[in-house]
């Protein structure tokens, strides 16, 4: 409220959430700035995964089947349901389910559990979680930038694995599904009641091309994607987001600022995050086979300061990524699944 | 299709990323250029790596750095870059660094060649700074990368190669070779204790006249002078036969053509600082001759010829001992010993007895041994070593900066007291122990703790290798037990550490808690009172004297605090009153910024001294010690100088030191007076 009222006095108009833990602060900052306590609301529903799915439920979006859990008897009662569900006999081999913290960032605290055994594994700290069943098919990322209830610029960013690489704009494939794509981001822009801002959400499509709707954030993606969409379409997309949020631009500002989707793409970007696939590595080494393809852009890996790797814990973690830039989308998905195999600490 | 089309759009590609990356760049605010930095030095790395990347980042240069690659480092100060310090960013594990110094030395090529204007340097300026980063770097030209480089460096350390390659091209050789030259020279007029580096660098040269595809020019003059003192300095050993050959030859020899032959060896010798190995065959040769051809073939004087006469059974012994091939460069040591006339002191003479039967202890002996290798023996490196402490006491340097305190104690022992030195070699080698003794208790180095140098030191000459590790444990011992004293220990360290010639009255003008400057105007009175001939009574500096140095760099920024001696203060050829000092540093020839260059030749400097005015030496002074009993008179100080002193503090490490209240305020009081 004190910070509100501060930068009320200063002459701020409106506050931007740029990482996962400031999207509460802008809502509960704008509500009093933009004198709509519902903001509040709104930012509380993008933050809690599990309010987020029930209201993406209620406005007609498919999603999985999910739950909340308090504890590890939840977890267990839930596996064996969805188990049940998908008519598993005795012995089969259970389908997965995902189990996610309520409201960290990003892939932190998210787990894929197939056995109850794997259920010890989570720590109590992490309760409460949101458990999701899942859903084989082809995830992607949209980043939509929302101006008066419209979009005025929608990226598809294709994962390649999901994880460890990204790039924009998406394949042909992919960008078929643009109309389809544009209505269900029209689709959550209704439902949760999306003035203005940037949203990202992540979608599904299953093999019978389906698309179900995983979460949505408020704030700029994970990954770089938005150094991406400037490499290949020259604009700043954290401009674009002020710009976006800022409710007094116009119509207008908008139309000049955003270039065309797709079209106007000089090419296409990906990045790629790279984790040391050794127990033990001692000093970083770019292989020369990634360095001198001709799409390698650039990398921000630094030197190890330990010499043993912890494990994973989230496909957040990377300790860096690789920058490529290319004309060919298929090129430059095959030389992301490449990296996959080597190694950049030895 | 031109064969190498591929290369070319390879090429084409990273130049056009590099271009997308600079413009990113460019549109960044200051704040945000961090960010967008990376991609740039890797864009520059992937271009630099390709042939012809150098033009392509030259043409470039201006418009990289306009978009700010260099802010916030030295590289955006082109002006206070030194060519010397290219040798480390060249050759620097960190990727960026050799880009950053790789695009540095591209823009300058252009400003050098008229392409490109800059603000803070002239075409002129950078072509010499150029050419002596060549001049420094010229092994990167003549060698493969070694073993230890590839596994440093990876592909950077051909992107160093590549550069010079270029650079050279552009400037050509004639220049570099001269400059290179010229630091040889520079060096040598130091006359340094170990001079490995610099045969190092005589050795390319060398290599570089065989090249036929360089063409020397006008500095091959020099060069030859150089090449010859160590590789064929008389006629005997004019197509450097080998030792082997020439010791043959020598033998052949009737007197006039020894008398000639030991003529060439000293007048190079003393030319130059350099002794060529044969003169080592030559001089043992010659121990069965008698003491006239010794004599001519040291070059001794009148003095240094009477301690031969006088002493010529101990000088016999220790040619035989010490001047072997490999130790050669002890004869120039042994010929100033000499000339100093030092054996005259009656300790001297038996010292050294002393120190040719010494039975060196197993640690010591491995010591030498590991960094010397096994021939000739540890007893003759040491021996050599004492020799050329002896002769020249200026030219010992540390490897290290941590040492100086050490270092400077060794020098001033064998300039003021050799006696001491000596007697300090035999504890150091023999008991691998040094006592000293501070306000009344002794203090072992092997019972104390770990001294302000953290590594052992290899790159430093025999004495300071096996001393110089227990005096700096001794110096941190005497530290911890001033711990809790109010003032800077150094008041009780220097005169127990140095000796007692030391001074007892004790200056400093920063405050030790807060690093700010305290008493600025009568610590400077002082000074000059104490020190300055006009002002204390025209009274020399009798012995040298311990001081304390705020370090500066060339763009005059505070670097840290150094020991240094300070030995005379005289008039100069040109009647300007100037400061001689000795700088424990390997090169006393340094560019503290604001104008302040430390002269190590040229301004009546001798050997191994470095000088510099005084009221600039004043501006860096922090401590300094003084007879408490000879007051000068600090009253008669002339204002106008002392402003002068006090601008060249406050432009450099004073700046953010001054007291919150100007020096104006001070100079109402004393003004009063």
């Amino acid at each position: 409220m004190e910070i509100a009222e501060t930068l009320k006095e200063k002459g701020v108009d409106v506050a931007i959430p740029i990482f996962e833990e400031t999207v509460e602060w802008a809502g509960a900052i704008n509500s009093v700035l933009l004198d709509n306590p519902r903001l509040l609301g709104q930012s509380m529903l993008l933050r809690d995964k599990s309010l987020m799915k029930r209201r993406a439920q209620l406005g007609g979006i498919r999603v999985g089947i999910f739950e909340e859990a308090h504890e590890r008897d939840d977890v267990i009662r839930f596996l064996k349901r969805v188990n049940q569900t998908l008519l598993k006999l005795d012995g089969d081999p259970n389908d997965p389910i995902h189990v996610k913290a309520f409201d960290k960032a990003g892939c932190l605290g998210h787990r894929v559990i197939r056995t109850p055994d794997e259920i010890d594994t989570i720590p109590d700290e992490e309760f409460p979680v949101l458990m999701e069943s899942h859903l084989d098919g082809w995830e992607f990322a949209v980043e939509a930038w929302v101006h008066n209830g419209r979009i005025c610029f929608l990226n598809i960013s294709e994962y390649v694995t999901l994880g460890y690489s990204v790039f924009v704009p998406a394949t042909p494939e992919l960008e078929k599904y643009r109309p389809e794509i544009t209505r269900q981001v029209e689709k959550l822009i209704k439902t949760f009641d999306i003035e203005f801002g940037f949203i990202h959400p992540e979608y599904f499509v299953t093999s019978d091309g389906e698309m179900y709707f995983g979460e949505v954030a408020y704030r700029p993606p994970g990954f770089k994607v938005f150094e991406l969409l400037e490499r290949t379409y020259g604009f700043n997309a954290y401009h674009a987001l002020v710009l976006a949020f800022d409710p007094k631009t116009t119509d207008a500002e908008i139309d000049a600022f955003f270039p065309k989707e797709v079209v106007d793409a000089t090419g296409h970007a990906g990045c790629f995050g790279v984790y040391p696939r050794r127990r033990v590595v001692s000093q970083l080494s770019v292989p020369p086979e990634t360095e001198d393809h001709d799409y390698f852009d650039s990398h921000e890996l630094t030197a190890p300061m330990a010499e043993k790797v912890t494990k994973r814990t989230a496909f957040g973690n990377h300790w860096g990524l690789l920058y490529f830039f290319g004309e060919d989308p298929y090129t430059l998905r095959d030389l992301l699944k490449r990296q996959e195999e080597l190694d950049f600490y030895i | 299709m031109s064969p190498d089309s591929g290369a070319a759009t390879t090429l084409d590609r990273r130049v056009a990323t590099l271009d997308h990356a600079a413009r990113s760049l460019s549109a960044a605010s200051d704040f945000g250029k961090q960010v967008k930095l990376p991609r740039v030095l890797e864009a520059l790395r992937r271009v630099l790596q390709l042939p012809g990347g150098c033009a392509a980042v030259g043409a470039r240069a201006a418009g990289l750095e306009a978009a700010g690659l260099f802010l916030g480092t030295d590289w955006a100060r082109p002006h206070i870059l030194i060519p010397s310090l290219s040798t480390g960013s060249l050759r620097s594990a960190n990727a960026d660094t050799v880009v950053l110094e790789a695009v540095s030395d591209l823009r300058l090529l252009a400003v050098a060649k008229g392409d490109l204007e800059h603000p803070m340097i002239s075409a002129e300026q950078a072509n010499d700074h150029l050419s002596q980063v060549l001049a420094v770097n010229l092994s990167l030209l003549f060698t493969a990368p070694t073993e230890a480089e590839r596994v440093q460096q990876g592909r950077m350390a051909e992107v160093s190669r590549a550069l010079l390659n270029y650079l050279v091209t552009e400037i050509g050789y004639e220049k570099v070779l001269e400059n290179l030259v010229d630091e040889i020279w520079r060096i040598l007029r130091q006359r340094p204790i170990q001079v490995d580096s610099v045969k190092r660098m005589i050795t390319q040269i060398a290599v570089a006249r065989a090249n036929p595809d360089v063409d020397l020019g006008a500095s091959g003059l020099g060069a030859d002078r150089l090449i010859s003192s160590l590789y064929g300095t008389t006629e005997g050993c004019r197509e450097d036969p080998g030792v082997e050959i020439y010791r043959t030859r020598v033998e052949s020899m009737d007197d006039s053509a020894l008398q000639y032959e030991a003529t060439g060896f000293a007048r190079s010798m003393h030319d130059t600082g350099l002794v060529s190995p044969y003169h080592a065959v030559l001089l043992r040769f010659l121990l069965g001759k008698g003491e006239y051809l010794l004599g001519e073939a040291m070059g001794l004087s009148s003095t240094g010829r009477d301690s031969l006469l006088c002493y010529h059974e101990l000088v016999r012994s220790l040619i035989e001992q010490a001047v072997h091939v490999e130790t050669a460069q002890c004869i120039y040591g042994l010929t100033l010993m000499l000339e100093r006339g030092i054996l005259y002191q009656p300790p001297v003479a038996p010292a050294l007895w002393r120190q040719l039967a010494l039975r060196l202890s197993p640690h010591s002996q491995q010591r030498l041994t590991q960094v010397f290798g096994p021939a000739p023996n540890a007893r003759a490196w040491l021996l050599s070593g004492v020799l050329s402490v002896l002769g020249l006491p200026l030219g010992i340097g540390q490897g290290d900066n941590p040492t100086c305190q050490s270092a400077r104690a060794l020098s001033m022992w064998a300039y003021n007291d050799p006696d001491y030195l000596l007697q300090t070699v035999v504890w150091a080698a023999r008991d691998d122990e040094i006592v000293m003794h501070f306000e009344g208790r002794p203090i072992s180095s092997r019972e104390s703790d770990a001294g302000v140098s953290t590594a052992l030191q290899h790159d430093l000459d025999p004495v300071s290798l096996l001393v110089v590790p227990h005096l700096d444990r001794i110096y941190a011992e005497m530290g911890r037990q001033c711990v809790g004293r109010d003032g800077d220990p150094h008041r009780w360290i220097n005169p127990e550490f140095h000796g007692w010639w030391s001074g007892r009255g004790f200056r400093i003008n920063v405050d030790v808690a807060t690093g700010q400057l305290t008493d600025l105007e009568d610590f400077q009175r002082h000074f000059y009172a104490s020190y300055h001939p006009f002002y204390n009574g025209n009274q020399p500096v009798i012995h040298p004297q311990p001081a304390g140095i705020a370090i500066t760099d060339s763009a005059a920024r505070f670097v840290g605090w150094h020991a240094i001696t300070v030995l005379r203060v005289n008039l100069d050829p040109e009647s300007k009153m100037r400061v001689y000092f000795y700088n424990p540093n390997n090169d006393s020839g340094q560019d503290w910024g604001d104008g302040v260059v430390v002269g190590t030749a040229g301004h009546g400097e001798r050997f191994g001294e470095a000088s510099l005015p005084f009221e600039q030496f004043a501006s860096r002074l922090y401590i300094f010690h003084f007879d408490p009993l000879e007051p000068g008179e600090s009253a008669a100080v002339d204002r106008t100088e002392l402003d002068r002193v006090f601008g060249y503090i406050r432009r450099s490490w004073g700046a953010d030191r001054l007291p919150a209240e100007p020096v104006a305020d001070e100079q109402v009081q004393t003004d009063g007076h």
